[in-house]
């Protein structure tokens, strides 16, 4: 092995590290924001998992709706509650019984599907997942579960105003 | 819309004049630089520019027209004026200020002074620079610090100058008229007989 | 002249590969890149402070800096001693570790995003396939920095002026990918190289702004990317006289010179792209070496900048918020359609007149449903 693989490999499960204890730091710190930066740091570990895996697109993408959007919309809902930062405030409630139970099936499906897949490993570098190989599949081969989201996601806009709407 | 265009036009303008046009420093037309780089250069001093006050002597530093009959101090609104009288000898006293200081922190440059003196002793300069080292002595001025010729008066303050001078000189004349008429009053006069009683 | 930075890359790397085994020398390469770019984002901020001063300065017929050196050319690095002697104030109750660690933040997005931009030539730092979206994507983080800085000082004035922040970038967000989508319909990329010479030919005047939907894209880009460095007339989440200075209130020193790093290096780092999106990038006649024309056409674009914060004064919020969901969204979407008719329609003519039909009608349509009422004039019975 090659001292520039090493090197990108350490950075790899650098970065997988990080963003565990960031996943870490989520559930475990007492204040709510530092749980949401905790949560953009995250999202950002696994933006950088999907460069790692070639999926350009998909990390971009991870991180202008994800960190951009997703995590800033949180924050602002923070910010509408009250009596933020109070340590006193429980971050968790007593759903750890079932959060747990949910998890562990969780868990059963995704060892069940590892174990199905066969993994082909080969040599050969991976192709990159081209902005243009998606778009192709999007509007080709699944273009019917994309306008259903389509569909969706306007009804979710309608539903906003209408629920914004005041009269 | 036109508006916002029309306005990057009159900034674009300004700017672009700035490089073009002359500096002129006193006209608020538009265009031209109007910034003074104050040490190196400054605008001259308007005639009227009142500052802090200073002591007028005629001729000589000797030659005093200060009194020290206290008015300033009793008029000056801050009372930062501070005046001793100067004595003889004898302990008998003079028409001179032995101690005049001005305290140029408290000095409010209200001009007060210069009105409230009888005897055209007291004006306000144009010099503005003065600063010290420290809060309280430096810019505690006294009596040598203050004096400074008619000529300077001339100089800054021309009309003023030749207005008062005109006015001491009236002054001058009547009160030597009044001395005369008062000391002809006084001697008997042989030439003019006094008239015949009816 | 044109590949002097190249080359003398090349010939530092020749001499690194005579002594240095073969993948030292890829990391040498990749130091070098990001040693030009680290030296150039403070640089470029530095003398960007030096030319707004300047600039502002000769709008309002004044001189500007000139004490520190010739022209005042010293004067950044005189600030920048200033900055880095003050005291740092941390203020008390304030989240020591965020209110750290957000000017930090907001540097590293700005500095990400040179690494796209082709400054010449085969001088972009990484030719990423998606580099147009990874300039948007990591530019978009910057949202979070700003309200981590606002929300760990503990200030109502920085609270108020990260929200503000928040809804204001949010929002510009929108319009702005999306006026990029004309453009990446006509080169068929998202990376910025290919962007830059699919815009070549017709000896560097083949530029995306000289047709209908490039120009309007253009216009509705660069307002957006203005609203996104927070700069005048869109510098509400800092705004001076409303709220003290927003999001940056209770920063000093080094830290708020981070903040303004950020500031300056966006608006370069906005110019710059919209110059390789809408002007060719590099693209220019002969004669000038391809780094000067990027150059000379950013400079501009911040140029315009500078000149819009001589001019306008600060919107309110809720026009800000007007401009960008009821004007430049629907601009925007109907401009993306008029690409794609562009493309659909053979004939030259028929083509720019429906583009310039519809882009017309929209942007009269929108001027009228936007036209605010005036209040009537009131006359005053008893005043005169």
């Amino acid at each position: 092995m090659s001292p520039l693989v090493l090197l990108v490999k350490t950075g790899i499960y650098l970065l997988m590290a990080l963003s565990l204890l960031a996943a870490v730091g989520v559930v475990t710190f007492r204040n709510i924001f530092h749980s949401a930066l905790a949560l953009a740091g995250t999202l950002l570990g696994v933006a950088g998992i999907y460069l790692a895996l070639r999926a350009d697109f998909l990390a971009g993408v991870q991180i202008l709706l994800y960190v951009g959007a997703v995590v800033t919309l949180i924050l602002f809902a923070i910010m509408l509650t009250h009596r933020l930062g109070d340590p006193t405030i429980p971050q968790a409630n007593k759903q750890s019984g079932p959060a747990l139970a949910g998890l562990l099936i969780l868990a059963a499906l995704l060892g069940s599907l590892f174990l199905k897949t066969n993994w082909p490993v080969s040599e050969a570098a991976l192709t990159p997942v081209t902005v243009r190989v998606l778009a192709k599949a999007l509007l080709g081969e699944f273009v019917f579960p994309f306008e259903v989201v389509s569909i969706v996601l306007l009804a979710a806009l309608i539903g906003a105003i209408v629920i914004a709407r005041k009269d | 819309m036109l508006g916002v265009l029309r306005g990057m036009g009159i900034t674009l303008k300004n700017f672009l004049a700035s490089y073009v046009l002359p500096r002129r420093p006193d006209s608020l037309e538009t265009g031209g630089i109007v910034t003074v780089q104050y040490p190196e250069e400054r605008l001259p001093e308007k005639e009227n520019f009142r500052n802090f006050p200073f002591l007028v002597f005629d001729g000589t530093v000797d030659n005093i027209r200060c009194v020290s009959c206290d008015i300033c101090a009793k008029e000056c609104p801050p009372k930062c004026i501070y005046i001793v009288r100067d004595t003889d000898s004898e302990g008998k006293p003079l028409k001179r200020p032995k101690v005049f200081d001005i305290d140029f922190t408290v000095c409010m440059n209200c001009g007060i002074c210069e009105e409230a003196c009888p005897f055209d002793a007291i004006f306000m300069d144009h010099e503005f620079e003065i600063g010290g080292p420290e809060r309280q002595k430096s810019l505690v001025y006294h009596r040598d610090d203050l004096l400074k010729s008619t000529a300077h008066f001339q100089k800054i303050r021309p009309t003023d100058f030749a207005a008062i001078e005109e006015r001491r000189k009236k002054d001058a004349e009547k009160k030597a008229a009044a001395q005369a008429t008062v000391q002809a009053a006084a001697q008997p006069k042989p030439q003019t007989p006094p008239s015949p009683q009816p | 002249m044109d590949p002097i930075f190249v080359n003398s890359k090349k010939a530092l790397l020749n001499l690194f590969s005579a002594f240095l085994p073969d993948w030292t020398v890829v990391l040498v390469s990749i130091f070098i890149s990001i040693g030009a770019i680290m030296v150039l984002g403070p640089f470029t901020m530095m003398y960007l402070t030096w030319f707004e001063r300047k600039l502002l300065g000769r709008i309002q017929n004044r001189i500007g800096p000139n004490r520190v050196g010739i022209f005042g050319l010293l004067q950044p690095i005189a600030d920048g001693v200033k900055m880095l002697t003050k005291e740092d104030i941390v203020p008390e109750g304030a989240d020591k570790a965020v209110h750290l660690l957000a000017p930090i933040a907001i540097v590293i997005p700005s500095l990400l995003v040179f690494s796209v931009l082709p400054f010449g030539r085969n001088m972009t730092a990484v030719n990423l396939n998606i580099g147009v979206l990874f300039f948007l994507a990591v530019s978009a983080t910057t949202t979070l920095s700003i309200f981590m800085g606002a929300w760990a000082s503990r200030n109502k004035f920085s609270l108020l002026g990260g929200m503000r922040s928040v809804a204001q970038l949010v929002s510009y967000e929108v319009p702005m990918v999306l006026s990029v989508v004309p453009v990446i319909l006509a080169a068929g990329s998202l990376s910025t190289v290919d962007l830059v010479e699919s815009q070549g030919g017709w000896n560097g005047f083949k530029w995306f702004v000289f047709t209908p939907w490039g120009f309007t894209a253009f216009i509705t880009f660069y307002l957006s990317g203005v609203a996104e460095c927070n700069r005048t007339p869109f510098d509400i989440p800092e705004g001076e006289s409303e709220i003290v200075a927003g999001f940056h209130t209770e920063y000093s020193g080094m830290k708020f010179a981070l903040w303004y790093m950020a500031e300056f290096m966006n608006v370069f780092t906005v110019s710059g792209l919209t110059a390789v999106l809408f002007l060719g990038g590099w693209q220019g006649a002969p004669g000038l070496p391809s780094w000067a024309w990027f150059f000379i056409k950013t400079y501009a674009l911040v140029f315009v900048m500078m000149w819009f914060r001589g001019t306008l004064p600060r919107l309110r919020v809720d026009q800000l918020m007007g401009l960008a969901w009821k004007f430049l969204l629907p601009l925007t979407l109907v401009n993306i359609f008029v690409a794609g008719l562009w493309f659909f329609i053979p004939d030259l003519r028929w083509r720019v007149g429906t583009a310039v039909a519809l882009l017309g009608l929209t942007f009269w349509a929108l001027m009228a449903l936007n036209r605010t009422a005036l209040p009537e004039k009131r006359t005053y019975e008893f005043a005169e």
